[in-house]
């Protein structure tokens, strides 16, 4: 960990104000990501500015556009207590499910919702420092191209970066068409639909979100919606708890009978960002819920998939795991 | 003393507990020592090749830095000292990557790790051998060559009816001790205490002070509690002799522990191996040729090589057995003694191979294994000291509800989940080994009180416990009277905490110690008894304020005659989700017959965590290396999966009864290793049994199973 100038922000417009201008500062908020790559010296902030006490952790029903009876989450409130809060839990259990399947129950204690959003890839040369990585220091390569890449991507990686996303709970939010507001250092917010929040790399993979420079996220916003008793979040790992997913799914159903209104499918471990299965999606729109319609569903969402050396079981791995989020969010399962 | 009031054989909690849960127990470099500096060792960032430079005038210049060493000003050490892996700044060439090339001193912690990043290395790079797949094929015999032939296991098995022949492999794997390897120096002349964690408390003093040019005289080794080890305390490396260099170089007490990361390349490891099985039999299911042939991998310049073909030398009744070994250099850290070494992995092997063996003669695979009991050693025609290991399978069987057991594959499952049982034995050598031990026994009135001294070591396993029961019940004391010092160079040398000898040496030699005492002060008293009295009756009745003895103790002499194993049967439960792929473990019974249970609760403990690690060894557990640059690319617990609580299903441990005193005195056989020794293989039949997927290729992680 290289020496840094520590601050503390008590309101939001100082904090964004104190990021304003300088390109090497950082917020601090649960540190749980950050400090470990300080520490790692891959983060080399030369300023924290610790926006802990910010006025940001509310749960609220809101308003968005003529959408009545949607939530906001604050940015700065604690994993544990969003993934727990009632309103979370009745109306958006796929959120819930979604964050107890990430991490452990200490760091939910300390992370916050914001920070998830804008935690980096757990890609083992982006944390080797003396290892070539685009997306740490750009220009260098990408070691996993050519490398152990069992964990790496299957949609929409480049050459110049094959690394995964990973949080959970962002799958949820991705699947639930979440909106993250932001505000920059003049007081503006502006409001970024979760779907363009997070980029693919491209040929810039050190660019992993579409923030401005000193944006703040000040909350999350999910839209009042039908899919609580047909959602399930499916997370399929090396171990049982405290690993990243080899493939999870993020699945709800909004239900006409045992037909189809409504499908939203988002999957984690294949991607630079949250992996919104639309083509699956689309298929499924009007459809009988039926196991037949699922396979359907999950081999075409799965069509385009480009698997690297060593994950080439992503593919069918992906495929029955939608099947299998699907039946569950059928099902009504909670967990 | 009524045998009824006896302390060994019962489920004392830990003696130490108390003070462990509530942060007073001092590890290594917790001991609150005056004006210590901090260390930080550097390390190589290719795994194969020559530092050509060494830039740190930026580090020698950052705040705070006391000493920046590296092989350019590092005092000459004696290499063949006794130190495992190397890496003691003695020259510029790197051998693995991660190897340490240099040691960071600061007044803190912080300020020496800044300063570490500081520092710019260039490097003659080769390239390095590193993809065993690649490798193995170049394999050789090791120079320390334990190839073992009886018949013609070859002939056999051309012309047996029934026969199984494949390959196992077992991947590297790591000890990963919660706490990690650590050491404070603090040197007074041309003296050195390190406060360090050993498993071997006088190995650590003598490789210690043969690295440095000291005499042991001059090295004290404080090693009071142990985070754990599991083989990677056993032999002591570089980073406790690292630790006394720069505490000379800054002329300060220095602190200096390893980080996670550090961990990986810094303490050895368990290396991969590919075990080729070859069993025959008859149709009756009589085993006629066992064949086991070993490669693994080895550091580039030094070997070792895990043992494991032992278990298929003692397991079963064959005519004909051949194991053999070869072994390829590496530019990776040297392998050394992990739990359960060689048993741990031959046995995922063999007993793999003998449940696919049962399964083509249609046979229930304990059926199997009792039919081809041996009587006697069949490797060396020893009779056994005892051998437990049919009433294990029989216990556990029925402990476990194996009659629910369907043989065919596939036949039992809930929902979208794949159930399976499956068994396998285990088996570890038990064996004492020389200690010393001093007992002093105080008396205060009627009170008599007794400290018991040796340079044991407590692994965090109950040596503390075990050793306060026994001297308690052979003196004829409350256990709270007992003291009991350990884990000191200072003290009466002992055996180490390694290959399942700590307790049967200790506790031998302090229950030698303490009849040894109690004959003294019955010659003292100068009197005749009918019954024999006890040594705290004695103390009071001739009044004596204090007497103290001194025993060295040995194994009996008739032990060589006797071939001495714990052994053990294994029986898993899993659920596998059928979709997925998942594996979870819901029921883990282990059956063990290891001599005498000085302690069930610790044994227990013992026991199942072994079983945890063995399910780890099955399920979860890698570390992977870049084959191009040498590296893991598991470089912490996130990536290295150990298993999680949610892993884990309900364990059970019983024991068999065993009396044993052809072993050794006590009859104590050592279940520190045992119990991992069979597990993955039992997980892995289990997974067959549910799956009819047979993996031979660990750990069993869901891509392995779609």
């Amino acid at each position: 960990m290289r020496p840094f100038k520590y601050t503390s922000a008590t309101d939001i417009s100082s904090a964004v104000k104190g990021l304003a201008g300088k390109p090497n500062a950082k917020f601090l908020a649960g540190g749980t990501n950050l400090l470990d790559l300080m520490k790692e010296d891959v983060e080399r902030p030369d300023e924290l500015i610790d926006i802990n006490r910010l006025p940001l952790t509310n749960i609220k029903t809101i308003t968005i556009g003529t959408n009545q009876g949607g939530l906001s989450i604050g940015g700065l409130g604690k994993n544990t207590d969003a993934a727990n809060h009632p309103l979370v839990r009745q109306q958006y259990p796929l959120l819930t499910q979604a964050i107890l399947a990430g991490a452990s129950g200490q760091i939910r204690n300390m992370a916050t919702n914001g920070g998830n959003l804008l935690q980096r890839t757990r890609c083992p040369y982006f944390y080797e420092v003396s290892m070539p990585c685009n997306k740490r220091e750009p220009g260098t390569g990408c070691s996993a191209l050519q490398g152990v890449n069992r964990l790496h991507a299957i949609f929409g990686w480049s050459e110049k970066c094959v690394a995964v996303y990973p949080s959970d709970m962002s799958i949820a939010l991705a699947a639930l068409d979440a909106v993250v507001t932001v505000r920059n250092a003049s007081g503006q917010e502006r409001a970024i639909p979760f779907a363009d929040f997070h980029r693919l790399p491209g040929d810039t993979p050190e660019k992993e979100t579409s923030l401005n420079p000193g944006e703040l996220i000040t909350a999350i916003e999910l839209p009042k919606n039908n899919f609580a008793n047909h959602s399930y979040y499916l997370k399929v790992r090396d171990r049982a708890s405290y690993a990243f997913a080899l493939i999870s799914v993020a699945a709800a159903l909004e239900l006409n009978g045992n037909k189809i209104s409504k499908a939203r499918i988002a999957m984690g471990g294949v991607a630079h960002k949250p992996w919104r299965v639309l083509k699956a999606e689309q298929l499924l729109v009007g459809k009988e819920a039926t196991e037949a319609n699922f396979r359907l569903a999950a081999t075409a969402g799965m069509a385009d998939a480009r698997p690297l050396e060593h994950n080439k079981f992503k593919v069918e791995l992906g495929n029955r795991s939608i099947v299998l989020a699907l039946q569950q969010a059928l099902n009504g399962s909670k967990s | 003393m009524r045998e009824k009031d006896k302390l060994v054989g019962t489920p004392v909690s830990r003696i130490d507990g108390i003070l462990k849960v509530t942060g007073k127990a001092d590890y290594s470099v917790d001991h609150p020592i005056k004006n210590a500096a901090y260390a930080i060792l550097f390390k190589s960032t290719i795994a194969a090749g020559t530092i050509t430079n060494i830039d740190s005038a930026e580090a020698e210049k950052s705040p705070g830095v006391l000493a920046v060493i590296t092989h350019k000003n590092a005092p000459k050490l004696n290499v063949k000292g006794g130190i495992r892996g190397g890496a003691m700044l003695q020259s510029p060439a790197i051998e693995f990557y991660g190897q340490n090339i240099g040691i960071v001193v600061a007044d803190t912690f912080e300020q020496a790790r800044h300063a570490a990043h500081l520092i710019k290395v260039d490097y003659d790079k080769k390239t390095p051998k590193a993809d065993f797949d690649k490798l193995a094929s170049e394999a050789k015999p090791p120079k320390d060559n334990h190839d073992e032939k009886w018949g013609d296991a070859k002939a056999a098995l051309g012309t047996a009816s029934y026969t199984v022949e494949e390959t196992y492999s077992t991947p590297i794997e790591h000890h990963h001790p919660m706490e990690p390897h650590a050491a404070i120096a603090e040197w007074t002349g041309n003296q050195v205490t390190l406060y360090s964690s050993a498993q071997i408390v006088n190995g650590a003093q003598n490789a210690a002070a043969a690295t440095l040019n000291l005499s042991p005289e001059n090295v004290r080794i404080v090693s009071p509690y142990i985070g754990g080890g599991f083989g990677s305390k056993g032999g002591q490396w570089a980073n406790l002799v690292l630790t006394a260099v720069a505490a000379k170089v800054a002329n300060r007490p220095v602190k200096l522990a390893l980080t996670r990361n550090q961990m990986v390349n810094s303490v050895g490891l368990r290396q991969q191996n590919f075990q080729k099985v070859s069993l025959a039999a008859t149709k009756e299911g009589k085993l006629t040729a066992l064949a086991h042939e070993i490669t693994t991998h080895c550091a580039i310049d030094t070997e070792f090589v895990e043992p494991c073909g032992d278990c298929s030398k003692i397991m079963y009744d064959t005519p004909n057995a051949l194991i053999t070994y070869k072994v390829v250099p590496m530019n990776v850290i040297l392998p050394t003694y992990t739990r359960g070494p060689g048993k741990s992995t031959g046995s995922f092997a063999l007993e793999s191979a003998v449940d696919e063996l049962a399964y083509k003669l249609k046979m229930d695979p304990i059926v199997f294994r009792i039919k081809n009991e041996p009587a006697k050693d069949p490797s060396n025609g020893k009779p056994w000291s005892s051998r437990k290991a049919v009433e294990c399978l029989q216990a556990g069987a029925k402990a476990f509800g194996w009659d629910k057991r369907k043989m065919e594959p596939r036949q039992n499952q809930d929902g979208d989940y794949l159930i399976g049982y499956g068994v396998a034995a285990g088996t570890y050598p038990a064996h004492q080994r020389p200690s010393s031990a001093i007992v002093k026994l105080n008396r205060e009135g009627s009170t008599v009180t007794a400290i018991v001294e040796l340079a044991a070591a407590d692994l965090g396993t109950g040596t503390y416990t075990i050793l306060a029961q026994t001297a308690a019940d052979a003196l004829d004391l409350p256990i709270k009277n007992v003291t009991v010092h350990i884990g000191d160079s200072d003290l009466p040398p002992a055996a180490g905490s390694v290959g399942s000898v700590g307790a049967t040496s200790y506790a031998n030699v302090v229950n030698d110690a303490c009849i040894k005492l109690t004959d003294e002060l019955i010659a003292k008293s100068g009197k005749q008894y009918y019954a024999r009295p006890t040594a705290s009756q004695l103390m009071v009745s001739e009044k004596i304020p204090t007497h103290q003895t001194r025993v060295d103790s040995k194994p009996l002499a008739s032990a060589e005659e006797y071939s001495a194993h714990s052994f053990n049967a294994n029986f898993a439960e899993v659920r596998v989700n059928k979709l997925t792929g998942m594996v979870r473990v819901s029921r883990f019974l282990a059956v063990t017959g290891a001599g005498k249970i000085l302690n069930p609760k610790t044994a227990r403990s013992q026991i199942i965590g072994g079983n945890v690690w063995g399910i780890g060894m099955a399920l979860t557990e890698e570390s992977v290396l870049d084959p191009r640059w040498g590296n893991f690319v598991t470089r912490s617990l996130a990536d290295y999966h150990v298993p999680s609580n949610l892993d884990i299903g309900d364990l059970d441990a019983i024991f068999i009864r065993e009396e044993d005193t052809l072993a050794n005195k006590m009859g104590i056989k050592g279940i520190g290793e045992v119990g991992i020794v069979g597990v993955a293989a039992a997980v892995a039949n289990a997974v067959f049994n549910a799956t009819g997927k047979r993996v031979r290729e660990l750990p069993i992680t869901p891509d392995k199973l779609l």
